[in-house]
């Protein structure tokens, strides 16, 4: 194993070719401009750059950033148990269980979107349902708002999340608890000094891959919300499939792989500042 | 560990050569000719194409795309080796002025003189050098008569308010906003930045209004009832009137779209004669008959007439009116003006 | 451990969202049997599109071509990104955040400039489009999703277990092999599901990558809309889930003694 080093080499030439040359080329449109016809000219401009700073696109960011945020906490909200309910069967039915809940992901996610609105929309299964029972007497608008775009992410986010939990927690080790509640520490207390630190490896992944899988988004809000709000995916989308401003496009995902970037390092030293608590469960049990 | 990188590198030589070889094997026997054809999803009649498969043992590989500017990125980033393309009328300006489409040898394709006089030459290929009308149509008011007793008449119609939360607006800058232009008396190919303002003005008053941008499952909306009012293609109204027999179409008073999609050749197609012979072949009466009946679309072809049944010369969604064909503007390429569109667009989405 | 209250309420927690996912592939899966063309309203029961899907020979090359290349790029970018992730956390390197941003960046770049920036330089390199360019595409942005799952693993796995088998003389081979291996296996697992999943359901960067004869079954799909979405591919759907629902059972009830006792 002395060559084991080298075991990063492959991974390293593969993203070294296909992905940072390409994305150098990226790095240098932005800094182009384009010719009616959407042409590249390279004059070396900062022009696109400037032209994010406006409060336009500087809100969408933010909208943006916040709907990510809102995805990312309420699918560890449902992803957690899910990934702990299946970490604890048997060990001959998880594998089972993974596959049972990453099934549905399979099945293609445009028709899958459609499938939500065909329950949701005024006419739909639900609204027909609740008023059969009589629990209201005019349909429900569920569909086409920011709740409904909501339920469209963390529909299509969720397994991102579950399965870096449930490898995580997988892993934990039982004797930890025991000896937790030996030690006369309540379930909850047990859960939140042992079991969430240990697994938080788990939730940092998760967090990353639906955080920034979230911000990319542009085909929910365009059929649960109706294509009524702007994101920032849609908003880069249609540089690319509308506006004919590859630069400006380019710009615009430099900035956002950036700011990404930046998020992620400032919470993996949250994290790492908080990592001390969870030694100290190691250390007590 | 040497294993292991062994059976790494094993598995990406066998990934690259193992495909590789398998993309070639069509092509490089040579035999069965190859015509590669991009266009939109079920836009042919799959029983035609065979038929053309078998008459010139040939293959038909039919690839798709779902709007204008995938096509335009595509060919753009250099992608494809494609024999016949199928842009719509603005796209054929716009691939013309980049040198991107092969001219046609009319020679070659003489079934196309029976496409209808009007039509040979629009404003977007004023020669008719480069792309030939496929299908076309007008975008229109369609409505439920259902919720909707007076039938609209004019593009402000849509400003009312008793349509609040039952409105749907094609999900397209051009469309929309060349909609609003039109409402007002204006071209819809306006580059004029008052003009345009003033429309999108006006567009942001509807917004709250608005129930969902919508272009592509428009349809089902209809269908079901969840919108009452709201801009559509002819094609698509068609298409909505067969599930649902309470819609109605309009072409609104002050003019209103008219668009086609085409066959062109783009520039370097690897099988120039093949796709000539395709785009011919799709003209013959009897062809195209059978074919407009499956896709649904207003058949170009004046000829194909006798070969059409009733029902499809009855529809009446697809009877548009001389008088409207008139008064259509096609939209044409804006160029620089674009950026201005999409900015005016983010704002009317974001509502600010 | 006993069977409490809470592992009850657990239990229905989990059914509930296992009813959330599959919720929808219960209405998909119903529309498949509907009279009407386009999936809007319900008009009658019919079996006409499980027949009508058998013929359409271009819905089922789409589908071979996505099983081909969802498989490839599985493989690959598991290896690429299990090496990788076990190197990245038994070794100090250098550069080592140089390296950790390359691992993660690819998940950070949009989809659609990544679509693009590959097919340009693909038709830079005279890289013919077609299969192989859409197998090394997904390779490129499975690999980062590999690489976070596997570590999320390896994070947490105690490094007193390889020194043990260091110190009983396996050699860095068996150990890596019979101790570090089967530890990471969940995360390995777990990563090679992301990835199939990313691949077989990409729809963007797949559109750009692809040449004439490598359509798959997401860019068939996209393309319909403008027509609406035929209810073949309903049909495809439900064969497809109950095809792998069959398949797991099977595997559980064919050989669980067997793993099980090897896995403990």
């Amino acid at each position: 194993m002395r060559n084991g080093k080298l075991m990063v080499a492959p991974t390293v030439l593969w993203l070294s070719f296909f992905f940072v040359v390409p994305l150098l080329i990226v790095v240098a449109v932005s800094f182009a401009s384009r010719t009616p016809y959407g042409q590249v000219i390279f004059d070396w401009t900062l022009g696109n750059y400037a032209r994010f700073t406006e409060t336009l696109y500087l809100s969408i960011f933010a909208d943006t950033l916040l709907v990510a945020l809102v995805t990312t906490v309420l699918t560890i909200i449902l992803g957690y148990p899910l990934a702990y309910f299946i970490a604890q069967l048997p060990q001959k039915w998880q594998q089972p269980g993974l596959i049972l809940v990453m099934i549905p992901f399979w099945i293609n996610f445009l028709i899958r979107s459609y499938a939500w609105v065909i329950i949701l929309r005024t006419q739909g299964v639900l609204n027909t349902i609740l008023l059969k029972f009589g629990l209201i007497d005019q349909p429900l608008q569920m569909l086409y708002n920011e709740v409904a775009v909501m339920l469209g992410m963390v529909y299509a986010l969720l397994p991102f999340m579950v399965l870096p939990i449930y490898v995580s927690i997988e892993q934990l080790d039982h004797r930890l608890l025991e000896a937790a509640s030996d030690l006369g520490a309540s379930p909850f207390t047990a859960f939140r000094k042992v079991t969430l630190p240990l697994t938080m490896p788990g939730i940092a992944a998760g967090t990353i891959l639906v955080f920034i899988s979230s911000l990319g988004m542009f085909v929910v809000p365009d059929v649960m919300g109706g294509a009524k709000s702007a994101l920032i995916g849609n908003l880069i989308q249609n540089q690319f499939l509308s506006a004919r401003d590859w630069p400006f496009g380019g710009a615009l995902s430099i900035v956002l792989a950036a700011l990404s970037l930046v998020l992620i390092v400032l919470y993996y030293k949250a994290l790492s500042a908080q990592q001390g608590g969870g030694k100290n469960a190691e250390d007590m049990a | 560990m040497k294993k292991l990188l062994s059976l790494l590198i094993a598995l990406v030589a066998f990934a690259i050569v193992g495909c590789g070889g398998g993309d070639k094997k069509s092509e490089g026997k040579g035999e069965p000719q190859v015509l590669n054809l991009f266009s939109w999803a079920d836009n042919v009649d799959p029983a035609v194409i065979e038929r053309f498969e078998k008459e010139n043992n040939c293959k038909v590989n039919y690839d798709v795309f779902a709007n204008n500017e995938e096509l335009l990125a595509k060919l753009q980033a250099g992608g494809a080796q494609y024999d016949v393309i199928q842009p719509s009328d603005y796209m054929v300006t716009t691939l013309v002025k980049l040198g991107m489409l092969e001219e046609l040898n009319h020679a070659n394709i003489p079934n196309t003189k029976n496409i209808v006089k009007s039509l040979q030459a629009p404003s977007y290929d004023p020669t008719g050098k480069y792309s030939v009308v496929y299908t076309w149509g007008m975008t229109g008011i369609v409505y439920n008569k259902k919720y909707i007793k007076e039938a609209p008449t004019s593009w402000s119609d849509l400003w009312k308010d008793e349509y609040k939360g039952r409105i749907i607006l094609l999900n397209d800058n051009r469309e929309v906003i060349g909609m609003a232009l039109k409402k007002n008396g204006h071209s819809n190919n306006s580059l004029n930045p008052q003009e345009v303002e003033a429309a999108v003005k006006d567009l942001k008053k509807l917004a709250p209004n608005v129930l969902a941008f919508d272009t592509d499952t428009i349809k089902q909306k209809f269908i079901a009832e969840e919108a009452w009012i709201g801009t559509m293609w002819t094609g698509d109204a068609s298409y909505t009137y067969k599930d649902n027999k309470d819609i109605g179409f309009v072409v609104p008073k002050e003019g209103a779209t008219i668009w086609a999609d085409t066959f062109a050749i783009p520039k370097g197609a690897p099988h120039k004669e093949l796709a000539e012979k395709f785009i011919n072949f799709m003209y013959d009466p009897k062809v195209s008959a059978q074919n407009y009946e499956y896709i649904g679309y207003n058949d170009p072809n004046e000829k194909a007439a006798e070969f059409h049944s009733e029902e499809f010369k009855n529809d009446p969604m697809l009877k548009i009116g001389r008088d409207n064909i008139d008064k259509g503007e096609w939209l044409t390429d804006i160029g620089e003006a674009l950026t201005m569109y999409d900015r005016f667009w983010t704002e009317l989405k974001t509502g600010k | 451990m006993p069977k409490t209250w809470r592992s009850h309420v657990l239990c229905a927690y989990a059914m509930a969202i296992l009813a959330f996912l599959y919720l929808p592939l219960l209405i998909l899966a119903l529309y498949s049997f509907n009279e009407s063309r386009i999936n809007a309203v319900w008009s009658g029961f019919t079996l006409d599109w499980y027949l009508s899907l058998f013929k359409n020979r271009r819905v089922l090359e789409a589908l071979t071509n996505s099983l081909i290349v969802a498989f490839a790029s599985t493989i690959v970018s598991t290896v690429l990104g299990t090496t990788a992730a076990i190197a990245l956390n038994k070794y100090q390197y250098k550069y080592k955040n140089v390296i950790n941003g390359l691992l993660y960046l690819p998940i950070l770049i949009p989809e659609i400039v990544m679509g693009l920036s590959l097919l340009v330089l693909f038709s830079q390199t005279h890289i013919p489009l077609g299969k192989t360019s859409l197998i090394l595409a997904h390779i490129t942005f499975c690999v980062s999703f590999v690489v976070i799952t596997v570590n999320a693993r390896l994070e947490g796995m105690r490094p007193e277990l390889e020194q043990a088998a260091m110190d009983l003389y396996a050699t860095p081979f068996q150990t890596f092999r019979y101790v570090t291996l089967p530890l990471a296996m969940p995360g390995i697992v777990a990563g090679a599901l992301m990835a199939f999943t990313l691949s077989i359901d990409d729809f963007i960067i797949s559109f750009f990558v692809a040449g004439p004869n490598s359509t798959t079954l997401p860019l068939y799909i996209y393309a319909m809309v403008k027509r609406g979405i035929s209810p073949e591919i309903n049909a495809l759907s439900t064969l497809l889930m109950l095809a792998i629902i069959v398949l797991v059972v099977l595997a559980q009830v064919l050989q669980p003694q067997h793993v099980s006792k090897k896995e403990e």
